[in-house]
């Protein structure tokens, strides 16, 4: 930086008090910051990725699906439930709210469900299952502005009808086994590792309805990096990610809706009003990494 | 021009306008500390019930959501029964199938129709994009293939297995819908899908006796 000629006197005593003032209010300011708002305040070891999950164990089997086919027990295929241990054909919001879950954190009473997976007719449950909220897939300034999932929000993703591969946005991958290529439909995974499925649920809310006639349409994915002006409100993007204990040759595998890409997750939100803000407010928005508590790692 | 002392004070002036602007966490860089609580644009949501989505409203009264899932799942069970039902009169020559199927034929397109006519009412979607690949007491292309492929005994076998399958999924869940849904033209088809699909599942037990099936499967087995 250039600089002119001397100062006169005058200048150079209103620099230093400047400079010391100047000095004095950021330290005050990060006293302030620290003190007061410690939960929030990224520490020097936060990792920059906004996200905070929920691990839920398997809870129950059920051919029920109280979004696509309420009040008609077993209307549907064979689903694992996750979360929330009461759900069935006629669950609505109050019995989820009352309810136990199988989730870390306990709060999460939300239900989650997916078809079961058969190996040789058998059902296998999946050993690992976290469901992330993330702020990705968007411009950096439309996560600053993510608003939490509303409170009894009914989400269906994926295409349980697929007709095969084309139709479908499953990704199935093998857990410590990178050189595998993720495939749409099941794929063999070495011995020792175990098959994965990922599925991302759509973020951009239409800001009015907790459901639709599809189930599907009260929201949409990004586009361009932004949620489009008929879904404008920014919602954290829900990727469900579930590790079977399979490996191998896949020819036995099935999914209760069929192929592989079939795969579908079904999202019913009882998260707590102010645990859910919390976490937006503390991990999504400014981008940190949140344990299961909504803490930052 | 201005001096370097006045770009100090520019900074100065900068510094506590920032600092008294952003009391929160310095994380939300270029962006305000305290992004608008504000909800979505619009309105409240409509549907802050924690019941299913506001019901449709048709001429003869409100639909529910148990009502509407109903009718599109009896829709498409029916349209998947339809070619194996089709099929029997170009696989066998045995009289009391052709019979039994041809019954259950024209009951079921009734009901079809019945069905197609109340979902237009309702306003909703004709079919349910949700009904699955593979669903209870549907048939599959796969086994629809099989059917097209067999003869006589055999034939005979899995036409009984996919008529039971679809008679019995069908009494089931007609039998919840006419316990939980609401509008009444629904609930009354079905009542009336339970009282046949009961009668129909009598008449395939008399022509195919489930305690038969076992010495036929074995049979199959060369």
């Amino acid at each position: 930086m250039d600089r002119a000629a001397p100062l006169p006197g005058i200048h150079r005593r209103l620099r230093a008090a400047m400079a010391i003032g100047a000095l004095l209010t950021l330290l005050g300011t990060y006293i302030v910051s620290t003190t007061t708002r410690a939960d929030a305040a990224p520490g020097p070891n936060v990792i920059r990725v906004a996200e905070f999950p929920a691990d839920c164990t398997f809870s129950h089997r059920l051919p029920d699906d109280p979004i696509i086919f309420p009040g008609l027990p077993g209307a549907s295929h064979m689903h694992s439930f996750f979360g929330s241990t009461v759900t069935n054909a006629h669950t609505t919001l109050p019995d989820l709210q009352r309810s136990t879950s199988t989730c870390n954190p306990r709060v999460d009473v939300s239900s989650y469900w997916t078809p079961t997976l058969y190996k040789d007719n058998v059902p296998v449950e999946p050993a690992i299952v976290t469901f992330y909220y993330l702020g990705e897939g968007v411009r950096s300034d439309v996560v600053a502005r993510t608003e939490p999932l509303p409170l009894g929000l009914r989400l269906v993703a994926g295409n349980a009808k697929a007709a095969g591969p084309d139709e479908s946005i499953a990704r199935w991958s093998c857990l410590h086994a990178g050189q595998v290529p993720p495939s749409k439909n099941f794929v063999t995974c070495p011995a020792g590792t175990m098959l994965e499925s990922y599925l991302d649920f759509p973020q951009c809310w239409n800001g009015r309805d907790l459901d639709s006639p599809d189930h599907k349409s009260h929201l949409a994915y990004p586009v361009n990096q932004a949620c489009p002006s008929t879904h404008p409100v920014p919602v954290p993007k829900l990727r469900q990610v579930l590790r079977y204990p399979v490996n191998g040759n896949p020819a036995g595998f099935r999914l209760a809706s069929g192929p592989g890409y079939t795969m579908h997750g079904d999202f019913f939100n009882a998260w707590p009003v102010e645990e859910m803000a919390r976490r937006i407010r503390d991990c999504i928005r400014p981008v940190i990494k949140c344990g299961a508590d909504g803490r930052p790692i | 021009m201005r001096t370097p002392a006045s770009r100090k004070s520019t900074l100065l002036i900068a510094v506590l306008l920032i600092a008294g602007c952003t009391p929160g966490p310095p994380d939300a860089a270029g962006t305000p500390a305290r992004p608008p609580a504000a909800p979505p644009p619009t309105a409240a949501p409509q549907n802050t019930a924690p019941q299913n989505t506001a019901p449709p409203m048709g001429t003869a009264g409100p639909f529910s959501p148990t009502d509407i899932a109903w009718l599109q799942l009896t829709v498409a069970q029916i349209e998947r029964l339809l070619p194996v039902l089709d099929l029997v009169p170009t696989r066998t020559t045995d009289p009391a199938w052709r019979r039994v199927a041809a019954q259950v034929e024209v009951g079921r397109r009734d009901d079809l129709d019945r069905s197609r006519r109340l979902l237009a009412e309702s306003g909703a979607p004709a079919t349910n994009p949700h009904e699955g690949h593979d669903m209870p007491g549907m048939v599959t292309a796969e086994e629809l293939a099989a059917l097209r492929s067999a003869t006589g005994k055999p034939f005979h076998r899995l036409v009984a297995r996919h008529l039971r399958a679809h008679l019995a999924q069908s009494v089931r869940i007609s039998t919840a819908e006419q316990k939980g849904g609401v509008h009444p033209a629904t609930t009354a088809l079905a009542g009336a899908v339970v009282r046949v699909g009961t009668a129909d599942l009598a008449r395939l037990d008399r022509l195919d006796p489930p305690a038969t099936t076992l010495p036929a499967a074995r049979q199959a087995v060369p």
